[in-house]
């Protein structure tokens, strides 16, 4: 049954309004201060917000709240307000999705809510896994870089030996992985590159994260930092103990892997360098190959001055 | 003991929702987190010096909607997984005291003297992962908060029978309500999604021999918790210093002269600790005035 966080100081929805949407199969769960509204979203996230403006002050915590951080991308906002604000309203401060001039009867209401839930289905982009855009989003992203006057470097990111490491822990750890990467690399870039940048996931343990040319440094440790961190919690203890561990590769062979690590390969992207996005992901396959051959984690930006399609990257 | 009564008691002790913390920590906190350049970091230090926060924070991260249950058992990776926004939204939803109590503040400074310990005797026991350790010894006590606010009326009674009879708490609880806090502190941690490495030693810190998985863990805590008792920070009404299970001592292989080694250690570190809540209560008195 979708769940909608119906908060406001004032009843946004009368009881008789409450009773049209039971009946669509909708619960409603009322929340009368911000500090409760926020505990909601964050321990019990409900599937709608429908909020009033003005609710959560002139920093609107709750819509930020909502809105910033990865996990509740997809959860639809709707703001009731009335019509005189209108005019002065900046709709790039209200990251919202719909609104609903006041007074409203519940018919609207419903119908408002009913809209954005079949609009959500229709975002077809979005990795299932890590809710991150995809390969669509990936090109357009790659695509602007190239008609930008500002050089912006386009990291690829991809765990090494993850198959292996799939098959000694299981797919359902694997994915735990492959969100953990998703996650720090959206947290990383949202806190030292929030400006003009992007994280994709090509799918697997593939992505995509862009960042203008004096970010690519910063970011690209910070992640390689934060993930040798937090990957002792998906490798066991035993493993970890030995620092590596024998599996057969795909020849059958029996192999040594070490645990696990992540490479970035970086492409300096600009529009005098490239003419099409095939050669940005042309040219980081190069230095992606060059990355994967150090030990452990790593990252490495091709600093070549034009793109040549059949030769080597050099650093 | 009637069943059904602990039952009750047992129940409102799950359903609990938003466990309170200090107003200082979250003052300062709040304050940190309009600071543009404050990072994640350094609020996460902040937060991994409060139990409640601390726990807070765990019990996010290992929900099925973050997408790590019983996974993540430090507050490092915690941090680094849920980000600065999610952060923010922890400290704007944080519930505090209404009516602040001597023993809140000292609870709280018993709870990060804990941790300092486990730190202590997890890096010299070279466990693998000695952040882990000091995280179950943060968190070690919640079920006390836990008892304060739910069962407002019991923990009275209990606080009354300590004080007349000069008994411990957990002698006192487990008269009242059939169980203490400890075994509440790991029914929380439990619903709360924690690894085990954390329920247990939370669960069985005055009873490390009952631990299952994690004898070590559990025994790190066990001791630590007597070694920060012993040293008189933060006890609250609770004045008696737990028994020593002779199981988990033994189980730590330390001898006399490390102890003492320890102890300087140990002490070294509480200055900051001190430093540390002797600053936050300070900026808090200031903006109170």
């Amino acid at each position: 049954m979708p769940r909608i966080l119906v908060a406001g100081q004032g009843a946004l929805i009368s009881p008789e309004g409450q009773v049209v949407f039971e009946a669509r199969g909708y619960q409603l769960i009322f929340a009368h201060s911000l500090h409760e509204a926020v505990n909601y979203v964050l321990e019990d996230p409900p599937d709608f917000l429908i909020t009033e403006f003005g609710f959560d002050g002139p920093e609107r915590k709750l819509i930020n709240a909502v809105k910033a951080c990865l996990q509740k991308t997809n959860m639809p906002i709707l703001l009731v307000l009335p019509r005189q604000v209108l005019p002065a309203m900046d709709w790039n401060l209200f990251p919202v999705d719909d609104i609903i001039l006041e007074p409203a009867s519940p018919e609207v209401f419903l119908a408002r809510v009913q809209l954005a839930e079949s609009r959500l289905l229709r975002v077809f982009d979005n990795n299932p896994l890590s809710r991150l855009p995809g390969n669509t989003s990936i090109i357009r992203a790659i695509q602007r870089t190239l008609e930008a006057d500002a050089t912006a470097g386009v990291c690829y990111l991809d765990l090494d030996n993850f198959k292996p490491y799939n098959d000694r822990y299981g797919f359902t750890q694997g994915d735990d992985v492959i969100l953990m990467v998703a996650r720090l690399a959206v947290n990383v870039v949202e806190e030292l590159a929030r400006e003009n940048s992007f994280v994709g996931h090509v799918g697997g343990d593939d992505f995509v994260v862009i960042v203008p040319e004096a970010k690519v440094v910063p970011v690209c440790e910070k992640i390689l930092a934060n993930f040798e961190v937090v990957k002792n919690m998906f490798l066991s203890h035993d493993d970890l103990k030995a620092g590596a561990y024998h599996a057969k590769d795909r020849q059958g062979r029996e192999t040594t892997y070490g645990l696990l690590s992540l490479s970035i390969a970086v492409v300096l992207s600009r529009r005098d360098k490239f003419k099409h996005y095939g050669e940005v992901s042309a040219a980081a396959s190069q230095v992606k190959h060059l990355t994967k051959k150090l030990d452990g984690s790593n990252y490495m930006i091709d600093r070549r001055e034009s793109y040549k399609p059949d030769t080597a990257a050099r650093q | 003991m009637e069943e059904e009564k602990r039952q009750k008691f047992r129940q409102a002790l799950r359903d609990v929702k938003n466990l309170p913390t200090l107003p200082a920590v979250v003052m300062k906190l709040t304050k940190m987190a309009e600071d543009p350049d404050v990072t994640t970091e350094q609020m996460g230090r902040v937060i991994s010096k409060d139990h409640i926060l601390g726990a807070k924070l765990l019990k996010l991260v290992n929900s099925a909607f973050y997408g790590f249950p019983q996974r993540i058992s430090s507050l490092q990776s915690a941090i680094i997984l849920l980000g600065f926004s999610v952060i923010k939204s922890l400290i704007i939803s944080a519930s505090i005291f209404e009516f602040m109590e001597d023993n809140d503040r000292e609870l709280w400074e018993h709870s990060l003297g804990c941790a300092v310990v486990c730190n202590v005797l997890a890096r010299r026991l070279a466990v693998s992962d000695p952040e882990e350790i000091s995280t179950a010894g943060l968190i070690h006590d919640i079920g006390k908060v836990a008892i304060k606010m739910e069962l407002a009326q019991e923990y009275r009674e209990i606080e009354a029978m300590v004080h007349d009879r000069g008994i411990s708490m957990r002698e006192a609880e487990t008269e009242v309500l059939g169980f203490n806090h400890a075994e509440v502190g790991g029914w929380l941690a439990k619903t709360w999604n924690l690894p085990s490495k954390l329920v247990e030693p939370v669960a069985m810190h005055h009873n490390p021999a009952g631990a299952k998985k994690e004898k070590l863990a559990a025994a790190i805590v066990h001791v630590g918790d007597i070694i920060i008792r012993g040293m008189g920070l933060g006890h609250g009404e609770d004045i008696w210093v737990p028994a020593l299970a002779q199981s988990a001592w033994q189980l730590l292989k330390l001898t006399a002269a490390d102890l003492d080694e320890i102890l300087l250690e140990v002490e070294e570190k509480l200055w900051e600790v001190k430093g540390f809540s002797l600053d936050i209560m300070a900026e808090f008195e200031a903006k109170a005035d």
